[in-house]
């Protein structure tokens, strides 16, 4: 028996009111704030229409292209490395290692679990350029010490090196888990053939691995171009706005120069910019035979 | 043993004659925002406490918040009648707040305290268009922060006076191995607006320069420019090292460890940073010394930055809240609640190494204050210059921030940085 339309809205409504209420509202008072003059220190109804404004005044806005350009560097360098690290981890992990994998795999997820915040006070001071035990290490080895957060070409880099650290652990738990999905059937049958390692990998291996990948690459994409908290805590968008990122760019403009509207605009192109990146992944990576992953 | 049901309505009887008796005495509740550390908010309870004691009815809570997020915390609160009613802001967050009617005005009686026992240039930073919109607390100027032990051993006498010596200074302070400075001979700090600014600033001041004049941007003046390419000879001749200068979040880090580890022979920083020194270099602060801003080729005198905090009450509390307010705040500021003729509010800031604004909490405090470290600072208070307080202010400091630092690595020339300020600052103001 078919249940009728008003028991299908009435058990539909918890779910569909919360989306509404926690989601789709919050979007769209995101997209009304930008066409608006707002200081945060009004009610709502005191804001100022200024229609496109605001979309506008970013287009000519230096600070706004560098933290859009920055976030995209962020988000890009962080999945160049923790794609193929975390699905190396995974399957190391995963086939590589008879003892000890718990307990590598605990350590490699401790990181993720600590906050960031707590754990970037200590990266400040892995990255000091005198007193830092990072340098000192490469003044052991008689290498240069480096910069790191005090110059404008190593410190977005450095903010990567410290994202992949922090996160590479969870991801390598989504490839592993990945990895279990996968039947042994299809390893003994490629053996059979006479698949080395490397053709396991490519054409068993990755294929039927690609669901956990999509998710990962969706996953780090949104973690990514959403970074905030590194760049508060460590380098507040320095040196020379080398850092600043749209999530600190948004942050600043709302809350120290209260320009509520303009941040709302940087956050709702934000808010499409992941909405375009987190598509075209799905289209890059969607299964061949056109099935939806 | 009773029957646990009728245990719990017997919990639930007293909860209710608890709360009834509660309400028999009526409560003020305030609130107080600020961004002292966790030991001056200590001190700050206590003065509390004692207020309390004195004034039954009236209920104060703390709250504090690190310095980077005061200004979002009363952005977020400050429009609810239930958000903080008292808050310590910095005065170039005051016309904003004015302009979106959070700050209530002084109230008339309370005028003649303030006219009568703050400096003239203090009564003005708490004001706007000439009305007063509460007490001035803490004042900050700018210095020169030497090292004598880096001093004696580059064989130094002295502080440098002029802009010239300056750079002889730094250059003999400067050490370096292969290409690394190991230590720099003057430090400049980057990533944190205010520390960026200011201290360069100071040394536009000190060459007869300005940064806003009748409301139009000078950043494009000569003094300033020369500013700017002192910096740019520092870097380029490596007496800074740009790498060494950052601050974090809460606006320490890399560039007072630096000095404070004596990798930084001079820098420009404001008395605040003596208690953030002190507790970083144990018995090497003695080494400290402070001096005026070296002098430009074009200024009459050492004319450092001066900002002020002031209190100030939230003109959406309610209007018992408000009268509260500043009946605490003329006890926390008056001369009778602190030790010593001192008040409160002087003695919290001193424990910080804060200068008092209120001209009994000065002399109150006239020992202190004439210690090495901040004898310094207070001689030149009278030189000093305030930070132009602006609508717009906090965003044109960071415009000037982000030339000086692409100045600073390589990104811009002094000219081009002097002209993307101006024009950033002046587009920010024609707003």
């Amino acid at each position: 028996m078919r249940p009728s339309p008003a028991t299908t809205a009435l058990f539909l409504a918890p779910g569909v009111g919360l989306l509404l209420v926690f989601v789709v509202l919050p979007v769209l008072l995101t997209a009304w704030i930008s066409l608006n003059n707002w200081s945060m220190y009004t009610p709502l109804s005191g804001m100022t229409f200024v229609g496109l404004e605001n979309f506008e005044r970013l287009l000519g806005d230096r600070n706004f292209r560098l933290a859009f350009r920055n976030t995209l560097v962020y988000a890009g360098l962080s999945l160049a490395f923790i794609l193929p690290l975390s699905f190396l981890l995974g399957q190391f992990l995963f086939t590589g290692l008879r003892r000890g994998r718990t307990v590598l795999r605990s350590m490699l997820f401790v990181p993720y679990m600590v906050p960031t915040i707590a754990v970037a006070i200590i990266w400040g001071y892995l990255y000091s350029p005198l007193y830092g035990p990072l340098n000192q290490i490469l003044r052991f080895f008689e290498l240069p010490g480096q910069a790191w957060l005090g110059s404008v070409d190593s410190a977005l880099f450095s903010l990567v090196i410290f994202n992949v650290w922090q996160t590479i652990g969870y991801y390598t738990v989504l490839v592993i888990a990945g990895l279990t999905q996968i039947p042994r059937t299809f390893y003994e049958a490629a053996l059979i053939d006479g698949a080395n390692a490397w053709q396991r990998t490519r054409f068993v291996t990755l294929p039927l691995l690609r669901r956990t990948l999509l998710f990962v690459v969706v996953i780090a994409t949104i973690n990514t171009v959403q970074v905030f908290e590194p760049v508060y805590v460590l380098t507040q968008g320095g040196p020379a706005n080398a850092t600043n990122v749209l999530s600190f760019q948004v942050y600043r403009s709302a809350f120290e120069f209260g320009l509520a509207g303009q941040a709302s605009a940087m956050a709702f192109i934000l808010f499409l910019l992941l909405v375009v990146a987190v598509g075209a992944v799905m289209r890059l990576l969607r299964d061949p035979e056109g099935r939806d992953l | 043993m009773a029957h646990p049901t009728r245990r719990l309505s017997r919990l639930l009887a007293a909860l209710a004659l608890a709360v009834l008796f509660g309400a028999g005495v009526a409560q003020v509740q305030l609130t107080y925002l600020t961004h002292w550390p966790p030991e001056t908010v200590a001190l700050l309870e206590d003065a509390i406490e004692q207020y309390e004691a004195q004034n039954e009815g009236v209920d104060i809570q703390v709250r504090a918040v690190p310095f980077g997020n005061l200004l979002s915390t009363l952005r977020s609160q400050a429009a609810s009648p239930s958000g903080p009613t008292i808050a310590g802001i910095y005065e170039l967050w005051l016309p904003e707040l004015v302009a979106n009617d959070i700050a209530a005005q002084l109230p008339q009686d309370l005028t003649t305290d303030l006219t009568e026992n703050w400096s003239e240039g203090l009564v003005g930073s708490v004001s706007v268009d000439g009305t007063h919109y509460g007490y001035p607390n803490e004042v900050n100027l700018y210095a020169l922060n030497y090292n004598t032990r880096l001093f004696e051993e580059a064989g130094l006498e002295g502080p440098p006076e002029t802009w010239e010596q300056l750079e002889e200074y730094a250059e003999a302070l400067t050490k370096r191995e292969g290409n690394t400075v190991m230590q720099q001979g003057f430090g400049i700090i980057n990533s944190w607006d205010s520390g960026a600014v200011h201290p360069w600033l100071s040394l536009v001041y000190s060459n007869g320069g300005s940064l806003i004049e009748n409301g139009q941007a000078t950043l494009d003046d000569p003094a300033a420019l020369e500013a700017a390419q002192l910096y740019e000879r520092f870097i380029a001749n490596g007496y800074t090292d740009p790498a060494m200068g950052t601050a974090n979040a809460s606006t320490t880090g890399p560039y007072l460890q630096h000095f404070a580890n004596g990798q930084t022979g001079m820098i420009i920083m404001a008395n605040w940073w003596q208690s953030a020194l002190r507790d970083s270099m144990g018995d090497s602060f003695e080494d400290v010394a402070t001096a005026p801003i070296p002098v430009g080729p074009n200024g009459s005198g050492p004319t450092p930055v001066s900002y002020a905090w002031l209190t100030m009450v939230n003109s959406n509390a309610s209007d018992e809240q408000q009268q509260a307010a500043w009946e605490f705040l003329a006890w926390l500021n008056g001369p009778d609640s602190g030790e010593a003729g001192s008040s409160a509010m002087g003695d919290i800031l001193m424990s910080m190494g804060i200068l008092p604004s209120r001209g009994s909490d000065v002399e109150a405090h006239g020992d202190e204050l004439s210690t090495p470290f901040l004898e310094g600072y207070v001689s030149q208070l009278d030189n000093a210059r305030p930070f132009p307080t602006v609508m717009g202010g906090a965003e044109a400091t960071a415009a000037i921030q982000q030339a000086l630092e692409a100045l600073q690595f390589g990104q811009l020339d002094a000219q081009q940085a002097m002209e993307q300020a101006q024009r950033d600052v002046q587009s920010i103001l024609d707003r």
